[in-house]
């Protein structure tokens, strides 16, 4: 009776929204009745350092994905994105904010030798995310449900297990008050986004 | 609050909280302290509501000896903690054991493998059998909801504490929960001591009567409690086992599907790892010739079966720690491969990811840092430059447990120490009466409230020479801002008598320094002062207070005030003073760029890198809105 579990790991800096992102998609599991189980892998609970969360969709208990076995990867910031690929395999979907912001300090890649590299290992998306929530939106931190979106539009398997209606009841479920609003076009922006690419 | 039936999608620290509700749980107490908040912060949250007394307390002592004694009284009690917490509170759990309880008590020990967020890994399972209390520990959030009730139950049978372990995994992972009943009209919040000097007054020759009384206890519980939901047995009657306590159930139980070798094994699913229920494991003995215990840290279920082991003369091959990693959290990846070993196979896993990305320059670490604003950027600059000015060169800085810890960090450097709450102080007492260097000690808010009172009057009293360096940024920061006595706030936001740091160091004797960080110049002058005071033999303290920025930014957005932008100018000449001498995660250096450039989301317009600038090329790009300075303070 070996089910599959749908794997979802999010990737990015505490503060960019990445709980709330995992929480979305567990309430969207719940309200289309499926199990569900979202760890919050993070450091000294505090803002700054690098987050995971692991989403897996489906029954089953055991919390974190193994190296190679995600479905699909939603990273919110490049560094981050490229640090976690190998829980990615070469039929994993990886979808991408292009925005990259640099510990302090650093030396790093730029942004342009991420998506080289990244894109011979993995089927890479890679969208302006933080660019409409800011400039379309108005509201930056709404990045995260624009990939949510998106992801969602790209992934015929993802829908299996949640989709775009749940995603919305879920929108309303977890935010409040003028959030809803903006949240939901964030949502809506970014499946638009995805379904314009026309990929199955 | 939501109703019988209803479905969330809950903490598992949150889903104790809630069983901890629909049990009646009428007090509950804790310090915090990750991965154990969130259990007595949900409870905080409807407090009022339901009329339950719930207290962030002073440390996690003082919060078991207050839920304790509501349980002694007769109501229903919590406490929470992580695992280095209830090394605080082990003289109360030891004697605990022996007086017992009358309502139920659950003392929730929230362990943290992989140490995401302590100072070490210690696997609290062993306090059940130092104390000799039973140890429930739950596999996933659902069953930590179910077990909560439960351990009220047997609490109140065998009137003792009960030790709920959860694990860093457990407590942060997030599942479905359909609540299986209303919150009660009515908790029980008030009780009646009734006096017993024989039982609650532990000298000797009743603490042996009452040890004894507790043996008796232990071992009712070994007999007794080889039954759901504590010990299940699947596919009983085979020559393999796996016996799994905890949350490495979660992991078996996908391995094994997924290798597709369910009915090949008897699995045992242990929720009370100690103590090891005797009935069900001699009569896995029976059948079972080769086992695999599998569990997170330290074999203490499979010591505890290699004893019976021995009591049976089974004749079996029992494995653990052989093929069961001891350092580090399990997951379904490790375990595969353990089993696999077990098996005699190679240990390979059926996934297989990607090639880590190679590039130049790499893909950098990213360590929690200072926030942008962070208050103890600020101190740690004016320290650092007040003791230059000073002249104080050799300094050894003895840290503590909060935030500021990252100070060890370039390029700060200012924790040349940190070993556990309160250690600042300590440390540094005994190190300046035996070395020459000038030795300081960093220590949060919260933590000198905790654990910072007796070393500091240990200081004076026995003529140490250390200087005490207070970040006081009027929360409890790292776990998430909860109130401490220095806020006049209560955990349930009501209003308390608000005690001052400077008051407490005042009256044993230290010379004491307030600085606001936030005025630089102004606090360096003072710092050097400090600095000279304590010099010329006195003993002497700064308590340096701002608020924590992401409380500023909160209580910004909630009231509509906007804060300060700062911007660099053409001015700059890229000499990275700013870059290099605060490492603020606002200020970045673009590919391509020779100059920095302030990210204008993140920056918290505190004006410390406008004040490092030696061209005055950082200057204010959006004004403040009228009382934003107020919010800092």
């Amino acid at each position: 009776m070996a089910l599959k579990r749908f794997n979802i790991l999010i990737a990015g800096v505490g503060g960019q929204g990445l709980l709330t992102l995992g929480e979305l998609i567990g309430n969207a599991a719940i309200e289309s009745g499926v199990d569900v189980t979202v760890a919050e892998v993070h450091g000294l609970s505090q803002r700054g350092g690098s987050v995971v969360v692991h989403v897996r969709l489906g029954p089953g208990s055991s919390p974190v994905i193994p190296k190679g076995a995600a479905d699909l990867i939603i990273g919110l910031e490049a560094i981050e994105t490229a640090r976690y690929i190998d829980y990615a395999s070469r039929e994993s979907l990886v979808v991408m904010d292009s925005f990259i912001w640099p510990p302090p300090l650093s030396k790093h890649p730029s942004l342009k030798q991420i998506v080289g590299e990244l894109s011979g290992r993995v089927k890479l998306f890679v969208i302006d995310a933080s660019r409409i929530a800011r400039e379309e939106l108005k509201a930056a931190v709404a990045a995260n449900v624009v990939l949510l979106g998106y992801s969602l539009a790209l992934s015929k398997e993802f829908r299996n297990y949640v989709d775009l209606e749940a995603a919305v009841k879920a929108v309303r479920r977890v935010f409040r008050g003028k959030a809803v609003e903006v949240n939901e076009k964030a949502l809506i922006r970014g499946y638009s986004e995805g379904g314009s690419l026309g990929v199955k | 609050m939501l109703e019988r039936g209803s479905v969330a999608l809950l903490l598992g620290n949150e889903a104790i909280a809630r069983a901890a509700i629909e049990a009646g749980v009428g007090f509950a107490a804790a310090y915090p302290g990750t991965p154990s908040t969130e259990v007595v912060e949900s409870l905080a949250e409807v407090a009022k509501e339901i009329g339950m007394h719930v207290e962030w307390s002073t440390n996690e002592k003082v919060s078991f000896e207050a839920a304790y004694a509501a349980s002694i009284a007769g109501v229903r009690a919590l406490v929470a903690m992580k695992h280095v917490g209830l090394n605080v509170a082990s003289d109360i759990l030891m004697s605990s054991a022996y007086t017992g309880v009358n309502s139920g008590l659950l003392v929730v020990s929230a362990d943290d493998p992989s140490q995401h967020s302590s100072q070490n890994e210690q696997d609290n399972r062993w306090y059940g059998l130092l104390s000799h209390l039973p140890v429930v520990e739950p596999w996933c959030p659902r069953n930590a909801y179910r077990l909560t009730k439960v351990s009220y139950e047997i609490s109140e049978k065998y009137r003792l504490p009960v030790i709920l372990r959860t694990t860093t995994r457990l407590s942060h992972t997030r599942q479905p929960i359909v609540y299986e009943a209303d919150v009660p009209r009515e908790v029980r919040t008030r009780g009646s001591f009734k006096k017993d000097v024989e039982r609650y007054v532990l000298v000797p020759a009743h603490s042996r009567k009452l040890k004894e009384a507790l043996m008796k206890k232990w071992e009712e519980i070994r007999e007794d409690l080889g039954v759901e939901p504590f010990i299940s047995i699947e596919n009983p009657g085979l020559r393999r086992a796996i016996v799994a306590s905890g949350i490495s159930y979660a992991h078996v139980d996908e391995a094994l599907n997924l290798m597709n070798m369910r009915n090949d094994f008897t699995v045992v699913r242990v929720s009370m790892p100690v103590p090891l229920p005797v009935k069900p494991m001699k009569e896995l003995l029976s059948y079972a010739k080769s086992i695999l215990v599998v569990e997170e840290l330290d074999p203490v279920v499979e010591l505890q079966l290699s004893k019976i082991v021995v009591e049976e003369s089974a004749s079996v091959e029992l494995y653990g720690k052989d093929y069961v990693p001891a350092n580090y959290e399990l997951s379904l990846e490790i375990v595969y491969k353990s089993i696999k070993a077990f098996l005699g196979e190679e240990p390979s896993a059926p996934w297989s990811g990607v090639e880590p990305v190679k590039l130049e320059p790499q893909v950098p670490p990213r360590p929690p840092t200072l926030c942008p604003g962070c208050p103890h950027r600020n101190t740690f600059y004016v320290a650092k430059v007040a003791a230059n000015k000073a002249g104080v060169r050799d300094l050894i800085y003895t840290g503590d447990i909060g935030c500021y810890t990252l100070g060890y960090l370039p390029p700060f450097r200012v924790q040349d120490t940190s070993l556990e709450m309160g250690g600042s102080i300590g440390v540094a007492h005994g190190l300046s009466l035996v070395v020459e260097d000038t030795v300081i000690a960093v220590i949060g808010d919260s933590t000198f409230y905790h654990a910072g009172l007796p070393p500091s009057i240990n200081v004076v009293y026995n003529g140490g020479r250390a200087l005490i360096l207070v970040l006081d940024n009027l929360c409890t920061a790292m776990t998430g801002h909860q109130p401490h006595p220095g806020t006049g706030l209560t955990a349930t936001g009501e209003k308390a008598e608000r005690m001052f740091i400077e008051d407490f160091l005042k009256s044993m004797g230290f010379k004491t320094y307030v600085i606001d960080p936030m005025n630089v110049g102004e606090s360096i002058g003072e710092f050097v002062k400090a600095y000279r005071e304590h010099l010329s033999g006195k003993h002497v303290a700064v308590v340096s207070r701002m608020k924590c920025a992401l409380e500023v930014l909160r209580a910004a957005r909630a009231r509509g005030i906007a804060l300060p932008k700062y911007a660099i100018t053409d001015a700059c000449t890229g000499c990275m003073a700013c870059v290099n001498l605060l490492g603020c995660p606002a200020i970045v250096v673009e590919e391509g760029s020779r100059k920095p450039r302030i990210l204008e989301e993140a920056c918290a317009g505190c004006g410390l890198c406008a004040y490092v600038c030696p061209y005055d090329a950082i200057v204010v790009s959006r004004e403040g809105g009228a009382g934003w300075r107020e919010l800092w303070h």
